[in-house]
């Protein structure tokens, strides 16, 4: 592992209360991080620290926050996810895919690891930027895919027997009813943020933003909290105003609702704020007024965006200190390459049966490799060489082409019209007058442009490969005489 | 969310009207049997859907009129106004000084480009009102000239247009023996354009309806108006406030995309019917005192019969035994008429509706192989009664009920077309044998689809 470059000054000025300050300051700025005295054990591989280490690199490692969830899924399986989230990431030392999943020991490899992906990247401020609660109405307009959640594989569905395409189409059907509707809401929820924007334009005291944002107009609405979400009539006779409150602030963002982080935040923070209101803790959260909650939450990124900077400045002076903490460790054995760094994990069972089943394996192994040759020598026989020889080779190299250029178009065509690639990550929506935006700002006009380019070249593709398609089929209807070919209704 | 209603023709009007009317009567009702939040709720759900507010109160039908003639139109605008308690929008109707002649050509293909502008203008305008817009209703006749044509123009505008929002079409089915001769070609021609650009038809046949107010209202002199009543009444039934399956405290946002989605999800299964009970004149109403029991089981034996009102319900009829299926099944449950569900959905409104008991429904022998009970029926329930009943059940349905009438229809156009009568109506205005011949294809494509089930 290689080690990172310090500045020799700044540990000569950092003083020696610097260390612990520097950890601390670490630990304020990452979500659920453990106390210094849990990286000082660590450092000396105690196993008490095991366990912390294996839920903060957890946390670390999976990308969206669930709240709840996160809490209930067990050590073990954290310990898995981690392991294999790291060895997907490149991680070099193999002793950490060696170490025991119950958090008995191993607390310095893991103390390594959590310094090897801040080496790699800025993680406080991911952290942070992943648990942040958006004042304003945010939109994303990249087109990342959100990455997979890290969570247990779904269970797999077993087809019993042939399915009737019916039930098939009938499926399908069903999904494009869900899909419109979501697109439907979505308009919604877009018609009544403007509505929002438009009718608080003048009230915002940031002369730049100029109109009040969906959370911002609620508060002001009812500070309180007094109209609960879930009253039947209450919530029905409100039905004019703006409705796209209750699902989300943050179209397109999906599951994240304003809400659902207020609620959520109270129980991912340290309890003690919460106490001096209601020694209840984090359950009596839902009868604070939604303003104090949102005041909590924002004094609460306060101290994390703080924690983080501090972390920024005495950075240099823990990295002295995780080069100890390497030195300390025994120096590891070059990777054999042919081993896996991690090994999937197999149920114990005695010595006899592991031997029979090591047998029945080979002589299975055995079967498959005949039946293998013997496939492979009929399927030589019938092709007759074909995908070798000379013009296979060359057909081929066609395809390679047409498909190169292709791909060569669609992104030209991409590219024709777009300026520079929108920025990463959420945007926050603010109507403005004509001409008033600034040169950093994105106009909405211009991405929708953008889009809208992008999509004609897709519709394009897609009618050409609709219209090969239709071509082959009916040349292969063609091909059968008596035949009547009827299309299904619609297009 | 809202439903924007296109009322077409002399039909698709008076049908409109009659529809509003029963939807805001109903929301005032005093007799609704729950507490005052509870109505307030169902008040402004109701309101919200159908109607938009102005200055001085009165709810505004959410509503555009489309016609040719401008007689019918003005009837329709006159009773609204005339009943104090809701109007239509000032400048919310289209129409024009000619009919059509019952002509379908020339409705979709003259009449529809023409005012193509104005009437999506209108469409537009109303859609913009919406705070949120859940779909489109579209009242129409099938057989006619002026609302089957532009009909299906609109419909599919619609589609092109407003391609993310749902579309029912509410279709009238002529008399078997109506008087327009050209009928079955007008009636082909739309519902085959219809199945490419909404996504359900809801069928109403003006000879069931004619019936429910014969036998079951004692209506000596039955009128359009009667007639327009009693499917105000069954559609009203189905579109009023309904609770939310996930919690009893709020009403339904979405009605008609989740009615959709249970029920017309398949691209091919489209005609929807409905069933209600119970059906008597007010007076008879005063009178009587349903079980939940009785009622369900009179509605689930219409179903399986193939019944259009609970009088005259052929009790022989049974669901098939379980087992596979065999050719001698098949050929046994055509001759008792047994009625193959591809999926239902029952409202059920009025007192101690939570005891009623729906198991009936969800009989696996009621529906066909490919799909389960359990994703093949819904039952919504409601506490607050509609209109004057205690208790009150309809069944909106995707079943066979429609296949015989719809055979019947296409046997006929095809007679006629076999010897090319009338043809040259059509052809004057752009629609070729080859589209009658599509239309032909895509319907007996229908008929054996869920023939087939």
């Amino acid at each position: 592992m290689r080690r990172r470059r310090v500045n020799p000054a700044a540990g000569a000025r950092a003083g020696a209360g610097a260390l612990p300050e520097a950890i601390a300051a670490l630990s304020r700025s990452l979500p659920s991080g453990p106390s210094p005295e849990i990286f000082r054990r660590a450092k000396f591989d105690r196993p008490e620290a095991t366990s912390a280490l294996w839920q903060l690199l957890f946390r670390v490692l999976s990308p969206l926050p669930a709240g709840n969830a996160l809490a209930s899924i067990a050590l073990e399986v954290q310990a898995r996810l981690v392991k294999s989230a790291l060895c997907s990431q490149g991680y070099p030392r193999l002793a950490l895919a060696q170490l025991p999943e119950d958090g008995s020991q191993g607390s310095r490899e893991l103390l390594l690891a959590l310094s090897w992906l801040l080496a790699r990247g800025p993680v406080p401020e991911q952290m942070l930027a992943q648990t942040r609660v958006p004042l304003g109405d945010e939109m994303t307009v990249c087109q990342c895919e959100a990455l997979a959640s890290l969570g247990p594989p779904a269970p797999h569905m077993e087809a019993e027997g042939p399915v009737d395409v019916r039930h098939v189409q009938w499926l399908m059907g069903k999904l494009r009813f869900r899909w419109r509707q979501l697109v439907s809401s979505q308009q919604e929820q877009c018609a009544l943020l403007s509505k929002i924007h438009l009718y608080t334009r003048g009230c915002h005291s940031d002369q730049n933003l100029g109109h009040l944002s969906v959370t911002e107009a609620e508060m002001l609405r009812d500070p309180e909290g007094g109209q609960k979400v879930s009253g039947g009539a209450a919530h029905n006779l409100d039905l004019a105003y703006p409705k796209g409150l209750y699902f989300s602030c943050t179209p397109g963002m999906g599951p994240r609702t304003f809400w659902n982080d207020l609620w959520l935040v109270p129980r991912l923070l340290p309890g003690d704020w919460a106490a001096p209101l209601d020694p209840g803790g984090a359950s009596a959260c839902s009868l604070l007024s939604p303003l104090r909650v949102l005041l909590r939450t924002l004094e609460h990124e306060s101290r994390r965006l703080e924690a983080v900077l501090a972390w920024r400045r005495s950075e240099p002076v823990f990295w002295q200190w995780m080069d100890t903490v390497l030195g300390t460790c025994a120096p590891e054995a070059p990777a054999a390459a042919s081993q896996p760094t991690f090994l999937p994990w197999v149920p114990e069972c005695g010595d006899g049966e592991l031997e029979l089943v090591v047998r029945e394996l080979q002589t299975l192994e055995e079967e498959l490799q005949e039946a293998v040759e013997r496939r492979r020598v009929a399927w030589e026989a019938k092709a007759r060489g074909c995908g070798r020889g000379p013009e296979w080779s060359a057909a081929r190299q066609a395809f390679r082409e047409t498909v190169e250029k292709e791909l060569g178009a669609l992104q030209q065509c991409w590219e024709q019209d777009s300026g520079p690639a929108p920025a990463h990550g959420p945007h926050r929506l603010v109507r403005r007058e004509d001409g008033a935006a600034g040169d950093q700002d994105l106009r909405a006009a211009e991405l929708i442009r953008t889009l809208r380019s992008q999509e004609a070249c897709l519709e394009a593709v897609l009618r050409q490969l609709q219209g090969q398609c239709r071509q082959e089929l009916a040349r292969l209807a063609g091909a059968l005489p008596g035949l009547i070919w009827i299309p299904p209704p619609g297009r | 969310m809202s439903i924007v209603t296109v009322q077409l023709g002399q039909c698709g009007n008076q049908i409109g009207f009659e529809v509003f009317d029963a939807l805001l009567s109903d929301s005032h009702s005093s007799q609704g049997l729950c507490c005052k939040r509870e109505n307030e709720a169902y008040q402004a759900s109701c309101k919200e859907r159908f109607f938009s507010e102005e200055e001085n109160g009165v709810p505004i039908a959410r509503a555009v009129l489309v016609d040719m003639e401008p007689k019918v139109i003005n009837q329709t605008l006159s009773k609204a106004a005339q009943s104090g308690r809701w109007k239509y929008g000032q400048h919310a109707c289209f129409c024009q000084k000619q009919g059509s002649g019952n002509n379908w050509a020339y409705g979709y293909s003259v009449h529809g480009p023409r005012h193509e502008e104005s009437i999506m203008n209108l469409i537009r305008k109303e859609v913009e009102k919406c705070d949120s817009l859940s779909g489109f209703f579209i009242i129409m006749s099938m057989a006619g000239g002026t609302g089957s044509g532009i009909g299906a123009f609109v419909t599919q505008n619609l589609q092109d247009q407003y391609s993310n929002s749902l579309k029912m079409n509410q279709i009238i089915w002529p008399y078997g023996t109506g008087e327009v001769i050209v009928q079955n070609y007008n009636s082909i021609l739309t519902l085959s354009h219809l199945y490419r650009s909404s996504d359900a038809l809801l069928v109403h046949e003006n000879d069931a309806v004619h019936k429910i107010c014969a036998k079951l209202m004692n209506i000596k002199q039955i009128s359009f108006s009667d007639i327009n009543q009693v499917l105000a009444h069954q559609l009203g039934s189905v579109f009023q406030p309904t609770y939310s399956a996930e919690s009893s405290f709020h009403y339904r946002r979405n009605p008609l995309g989740d009615l959709m989605e249970h029920l017309v999800p398949h691209p091919e299964f489209k005609m929807l019917s409905i069933r209600n009970v119970p059906h008597m004149s007010e007076n008879s109403l005063a009178y009587s005192t349903f079980t939940w029991a009785g009622l369900l089981k009179h509605l689930r034996q219409m179903l399986i019969s193939n019944a259009k009102m609970e009088e005259g319900i052929d009790w022989h009829v049974r669901p098939p035994l379980s087992g596979p299926p065999s050719l001698g099944k098949m050929s046994l449950n055509k001759d008792l008429h047994f009625n193959t569900s591809i999926a239902n959905l029952v409202i059920l409104r009025g007192k101690d509706v939570q005891s009623a008991d729906v198991e009936g429904f969800k009989d696996p022998a009621l529906y066909t192989s490919w799909l389960e009970p359990v994703n093949a029926f819904n039952v919504w329930k409601t506490q607050r009664a509609f209109s004057k009943y205690e208790k009150s059940a309809v069944l909106v349905s995707n079943s066979q009920f429609l296949v015989k009438p719809l055979d019947m229809i296409v046997g006929k156009a095809w007679n006629m077309f076999a010897s090319k009568a009338y043809i040259h109506q059509y052809t004057k205005f752009g629609i070729e044998e080859e589209d009658f011949l599509d239309s032909f294809t895509s319907l007996e494509q229908v008929v054996a689809s869920y023939c087939n089930l």
